[in-house]
């Protein structure tokens, strides 16, 4: 079974934006959110987010790093419930991921 | 709340009356020696989990559960003994640590079992404390329940997978039916003296049954988005079917007999890098 990336985006305090930190893998979000939270602990996050990679729109696919390895069969499935459409890296040309 | 709880926070514990006090005073040495064994298993986990991430997060919960050991230890400070002397120069016998936790957890099913169950019992516990009028327990408890939020949705996400693969479902349900009788006789006796006065005097918010409720609140849902809640003695309610023997029960130490080796003991002590050890 392939883990699914979850993207990990944090803020140091409250009026700053939210910055991509890192990555991690996890069969489910609450599962992502633990490892999210006890892998990138070296600062005080006043907020910290997990989002699945499939879930992300990259404007521009070609220089996106957002692209999902799993494809839509994988990821899509997670992220979207039925009939919610199709959007996300499913129907790009699989990147190297990291 | 009865009249006593009503009172006037307390400070100190020479404040409190003698019985009360040695009963909060073994109370939190439960806990402390719990946190400290228990992180102690984690760490055993921090390399050879099935994910890396997974790794990654039993080591960081085994420092989470020796800072509440710390931090629980200190607290004794008040009560006349030494923290130091209690975290590092105690023999296996005197350890007051969770029975369930005195063998190492012997396979993944083991770790998630006793996280979601010897884990969660601890933490109910303590949040018994949260509403404390003993002012140094109340302050410092509120963290530490903070931190375990993330604990119990590891334990909870990964009993949840662990259920859907064929090939462990049966040793996790092993698992939490060793540890769920263990976890649940654990938080105590309602009749029993010291546990009384913990209640009359306000030091803890809600007495073992309340706990044992509000523990089985907590897990009961998870065990039975598993499947395997009726194949571990729970109800279709969430109450737990089996008997709690507490034949020999001791409240003071929270055992009916046994205790840690001294091995496991050594390792929380940190015998090994004794000599760097500082004032």
């Amino acid at each position: 079974m392939k883990e699914p990336v979850f993207e990990v985006f944090a803020r140091k305090s409250r009026g700053e934006p939210l910055r991509h930190i890192g990555f991690i893998n996890a069969e489910t979000g609450d599962l992502a959110r633990v490892y999210a939270w006890k892998t990138y602990d070296e600062q005080n996050w006043e907020e910290m987010c997990v989002v699945p990679r499939a879930a992300i729109l990259p404007v521009d696919p070609e220089e996106s790093q957002f692209v999902t390895l799993l494809g839509r069969d994988g990821e899509q499935a997670l992220v979207h419930s039925r009939g919610a459409g199709s959007y996300g890296g499913g129907e790009l040309a699989v990147k190297e991921g990291r | 709340m009865n009249a006593a709880a009503t009172e006037a926070r307390v400070e100190k514990a020479a404040e409190l009356p003698e019985d009360a006090r040695e009963a909060l005073k073994a109370l939190l040495l439960a806990l402390a020696d719990s946190k400290r064994v228990l992180g102690l298993r984690y760490s055993d986990r921090m390399l050879g989990a099935p994910t890396l991430e997974a790794g990654i997060a039993a080591s960081s919960m085994a420092q989470d559960e020796w800072g509440h050991a710390r931090l629980t230890y200190a607290l004794l400070g008040d009560f006349g003994e030494e923290p130091k002397a209690l975290e590092h120069e105690r023999p296996a016998a005197e350890y007051r640590s969770h029975p369930a936790l005195d063998a190492a957890f012997g396979s993944w099913a083991d770790t998630i079992a006793a996280g979601l169950l010897v884990d969660t019992a601890l933490a109910v516990q303590y949040s018994a404390l949260v509403d404390s009028r003993y002012v140094p327990a109340h302050n410092r408890v509120q963290k530490m329940l903070d931190e375990e939020r993330f604990h119990f949705q590891y334990a909870a996400g990964w009993a949840r997978r662990m259920a859907a693969v064929p090939e462990v479902r049966a040793e996790l349900a092993d698992s939490l039916r060793r540890y769920l009788p263990q976890a649940l006789l654990w938080l105590g006796d309602d009749d029993a003296a010291g546990t009384r006065r913990l209640v009359e005097e306000g030091l803890v918010c809600a007495g073992p049954s309340a706990l044992r409720d509000r523990f089985l609140a907590r897990v009961a849902p998870v065990l039975a988005e598993t499947g395997l809640a009726g194949e571990i003695g729970l109800s279709p309610t969430g109450g737990y079917d089996g008997a709690l023997d507490r034949s020999g029960w001791d409240e003071a130490t929270r055992r009916a007999g046994g205790s840690l080796d001294e091995g496991t003991a050594a390792r929380a002590r940190g015998d090994k890098n004794r000599a760097l050890l500082l004032d």
